[in-house]
C-alpha cells in the first residue's frame, strides 16, 4: 500500500529535514502529554468519550443504519409509521426510518459545526491578530465593525444572509454559521496578542532586527495558538446549535439530513400528538450530547493550554 | 469617556447603515405581498404604495429617509398592516418581551449567582461537580428544543401522575377566559403570570450555564488571592469572606457578562416566543422577515443593536465604579 504512496518515499528519503522531523516528533510528544492531562481531568475524559462515540457514529452511521436515506430518492416507507421492530423510531412524514435518519444526520451535524467553527476562527484569528499587532486606526476601525457585528442580533442577521443566498445547501449553511461567528473570537485574540506585544522577548526580537512577519510567525503566533485551539472547540459546540436552530426556523440545508431538519419536520408534523415521541426527543438528545461533548473537551483543552486559568 | 460616548454613537450609527443596506437589497418584492394579486384592484393601489413608503426614490435617498425618519421616531406604517404604526407595533411587542426577558433575567441572575457561588466556595465538591455538568448539559440544549419539550410535558400527559401540573403553553393569558383588550385585574394577571411560567423557564434554564460558569470561576480566582488568606487568618469566618472579601471582588467580569448576555437573551426569546404563541419582538421579527415587512424589520433590528451597545456602555460605566483598578480608557 505505501509503495502506492508518491509522498511515503520522499519523506522516507529526507524531504523533510532533520529539523522538521525534530519539530514533528515534539510537537506529537506534547500532543501525547496534553491528552493525557485532559483524560485526568474527569470533565475532559467524559467530553472525549462522547466524543469519540459521535465520531464513530459520524463515520460509520450511514453504513451501520438500518435503511438507506436517499434525500433524492425520497422516503421508501409510509408515512407516520409506529414505532415496532423494524423501525425502531417510527418513519416521518417524509416516509423515511427516523433512527436510520438520526444515523444519518450525525455526519452532517458534526460536518457543518467543525467546518463553519473552523471558518470562523480563521477569520477570526486573522483579523484579531492584525487588529492587535498593527494598533492605530486600523484597529480602531476594525474594533468598531467589529463591535457593530456583535450587537445585531445574530439571529437576524444569519436569516437574512440566508435570505440572499436563497435556497441554502450544506456549504451554504457553513458559510452562513461561519461568516457571522467571527466577531468573537477575534475580540479574544486582539486581546490576547496586545498582551503578548508587550512582553520583553518581543522587544528583545525587535531589537535584534527581527521584521513583523517574523515576530508574529516565530513569536505571536505560537503564544495565541493555544487561546484559538480551545476557542475553535468550543465555537464547535455553538455552531453546531446555530444549524440546529437555522434549520428548525426553515433554513434548511437542501439534500441532507441533520438533526434540526429532523427537529423541523417533527415540529411540523405534531410528532408527539401522533405517537412518534423518538423523532422530537431522540435528535434533540444527539444534539445536546454532541454539544456537551465538544464543549467539556474545549474547557479541558483552555484549562491545560492557557496556564494563567490553571490551578494555583 | 467622551471617547467612549463617541463610540456608542458611532457605533450605532454603523449597526443603522448595516441594516439599512442588508434589509433593502435583500432579495424578494415586497410589493408582491402587499398588493392583492386581484384583478380586481387596479393600479393605483399599488401607486398609493410606492408613493407612500418611498419605493420609487433611489437606495441613497431611501436611506437619507430612512437616517432622518430612524432618529426623528416618525417610523411610519407597516407593510402589512397599513393601518398601524410601526412605533405603536413595536412598543406594544416590546411590554411583553420586556415582561419575558425580564422574569427570566431575573431568575437567572439569582439561581445562576447562587449556584456559582457556592459551587465555588466548596470548589470539588459534590454540588461543584454535578451543578457544573448540569449546566453544561443545559447549555447544549437548543432553546427551541427545549420549549418543545416542556410544553409536550405540561401540556397533555400525567405520566400517571395525578398531582402532574398543567400549564398554559401559549398566549399571554387566558383569552378564551378573559376576552377582549387587556385590562388590569387581578384574574387577568394572574393569568398572566400563569403563563409567563414556561417561557421565562425555559429562558433561564438556557441561559443559567453561562452566569454560573462564570461567577464560579470568578470567584475562584479571587479566593486565591493573598487578601482572602489574611481575611480568613483574621479569624473570619467562611460566610463573612464570602460575603465581605470575595463577591465584591468576583463582581466585575459578572457586570460584563450580564450586558453581553443581553444579545443572547434577545436571541434566545425569539424561539422560545415562537414556540409558546407568545407574540413578542421576536415573533414579530420572523414573521417581519417572511412578509418582507422592512419598515417593522429595520427598525427591530435597530432598537436591539442599540440597546446590546447601550447596555455594554452602562456596564462600562458601573465598571468603573465599583472597580476602581479599572481606569478611563
Amino acid at each position: 500500500m505505501t509503495s502506492q504512496n508518491p509522498i511515503t518515499p520522499a519523506v522516507r528519503n529526507g524531504i523533510l529535514s532533520e529539523v522538521t522531523r525534530e519539530k514533528l516528533r515534539l510537537f506529537r510528544k506534547r500532543n501525547v502529554k496534553v491528552m493525557k492531562q485532559i483524560m485526568k481531568n474527569p470533565m475532559g475524559a467524559l467530553g472525549i468519550t462522547i466524543l469519540v462515540v459521535f465520531a464513530f457514529i459520524a463515520v460509520f452511521g450511514p453504513t451501520i443504519a438500518p435503511y438507506k436515506v436517499d434525500v433524492v430518492a425520497g422516503g421508501q416507507f409510509d408515512k407516520y409509521l409506529p414505532q415496532s421492530s423494524e423501525h425502531w423510531m417510527g418513519t416521518d412524514v417524509l416516509g423515511y426510518d427516523i433512527f436510520s435518519q438520526l444515523l444519518y444526520g450525525a455526519r452532517t451535524s458534526v460536518i457543518v459545526g467543525i467546518f463553519a467553527a473552523v471558518i470562523a476562527s480563521f477569520l477570526g484569528a486573522s483579523v484579531g491578530l492584525y487588529s492587535g499587532y498593527v494598533g492605530g486606526w486600523q484597529d480602531e476601525v476594525i474594533m468598531r465593525i467589529n463591535d457593530i457585528v456583535l450587537s445585531i442580533p445574530w439571529l437576524v442577521l444569519m436569516i437574512i444572509i440566508a435570505a440572499f443566498l436563497g435556497e441554502v445547501n450544506m456549504v451554504g449553511l457553513i458559510l452562513i454559521i461561519g461568516l457571522t461567528g467571527w466577531s468573537g473570537t477575534a475580540r479574544l485574540v486582539r486581546a490576547q496578542v496586545l498582551s503578548i506585544r508587550e512582553r520583553q522577548f518581543i522587544e528583545r526580537a525587535k531589537a535584534i532586527g527581527a521584521n513583523d512577519l517574523h515576530i508574529i510567525k516565530a513569536h505571536i503566533l505560537p503564544n495565541a495558538f493555544p487561546l484559538v485551539f480551545a476557542n475553535t472547540i468550543l465555537t464547535v459546540a455553538i455552531s453546531i446549535l446555530s444549524e440546529a436552530t437555522l434549520s428548525f426556523l426553515g433554513m434548511r440545508p437542501v439534500g441532507v439530513v441533520t438533526w434540526g431538519t429532523m427537529l423541523s419536520y417533527a415540529w411540523g408534523s405534531s410528532a408527539f400528538l401522533i405517537g412518534l415521541h423518538w423523532w422530537i426527543v431522540a435528535p434533540g438528545l444527539c444534539i445536546v450530547f454532541v454539544v456537551l461533548g465538544f464543549t467539556l473537551f474545549g474547557y479541558a483543552l483552555d484549562d491545560i493550554l492557557n496556564p494563567k486559568l490553571r490551578k494555583r | 469617556m467622551a471617547k467612549r460616548l463617541v463610540n456608542v454613537v458611532l457605533t450605532i450609527f454603523g449597526i443603522m447603515t448595516i441594516n439599512f443596506f442588508l434589509i433593502n437589497l435583500m432579495p424578494g418584492d415586497p410589493l408582491l405581498n402587499m398588493v392583492p394579486r386581484d384583478p380586481k384592484f387596479d393600479d393605483s393601489l399599488k401607486w398609493d404604495m410606492v408613493e407612500k413608503f418611498h419605493f420609487n426614490a433611489s437606495l441613497p435617498e431611501r436611506y437619507v429617509i430612512y437616517l432622518k425618519n430612524t432618529v426623528t421616531l416618525d417610523w411610519g406604517s407597516s407593510y402589512m398592516q397599513k393601518e398601524s404604526l410601526v412605533l405603536d407595533i413595536i412598543i406594544n411587542d416590546m411590554r411583553w418581551t420586556l415582561l419575558l426577558v425580564g422574569t427570566s433575567t431575573v431568575f437567572t441572575l439569582l439561581i445562576g449567582m447562587g449556584m456559582g457561588a457556592y459551587a465555588a466556595y466548596r470548589r470539588g465538591g459534590a454540588f461543584d461537580l454535578s451543578s457544573t455538568g448540569v449546566s453544561l448539559f443545559f447549555y447544549g440544549m437548543p432553546i427551541f428544543w427545549f420549549a418543545i419539550i416542556l410544553q409536550i410535558a405540561f401540556s397533555a400527559p400525567t405520566f400517571g401522575m395525578e398531582w402532574w401540573p398543567q400549564l398554559p403553553t401559549g398566549g399571554y393569558y387566558d383569552v378564551v377566559r378573559y376576552p377582549g383588550a387587556f385590562q388590569w385585574n387581578l384574574s387577568v394577571v394572574l393569568s398572566v403570570l400563569e403563563h409567563l411560567i414556561l417561557p421565562s423557564l425555559t429562558l433561564s434554564i438556557g441561559s443559567l450555564a453561562g452566569v454560573s460558569l462564570v461567577m464560579r470561576s470568578s470567584l475562584i480566582d479571587v479566593m486565591t488571592e493573598d487578601y482572602i488568606t489574611t481575611a480568613r487568618a483574621k479569624g473570619l469566618t467562611d460566610y463573612q469572606v464570602l460575603r465581605h472579601h470575595a463577591l465584591p471582588n468576583g463582581m466585575p467580569p459578572m457586570v460584563a457578562l450580564i450586558a453581553m448576555s443581553i444579545a443572547f437573551v434577545i436571541g434566545g426569546a425569539y424561539q422560545v416566543e415562537l414556540i409558546f404563541n407568545y407574540p413578542g419582538i421576536g415573533y414579530r421579527t420572523l414573521n417581519a422577515i417572511y412578509d418582507l415587512d422592512m419598515p417593522i424589520l429595520q427598525f427591530i433590528i435597530v432598537i436591539g443593536g442599540a440597546a446590546v451597545v447601550v447596555a455594554n456602555f452602562l456596564a462600562d460605566i458601573v465598571l468603573l465604579y465599583i472597580d476602581p483598578r479599572i481606569k478611563i480608557a
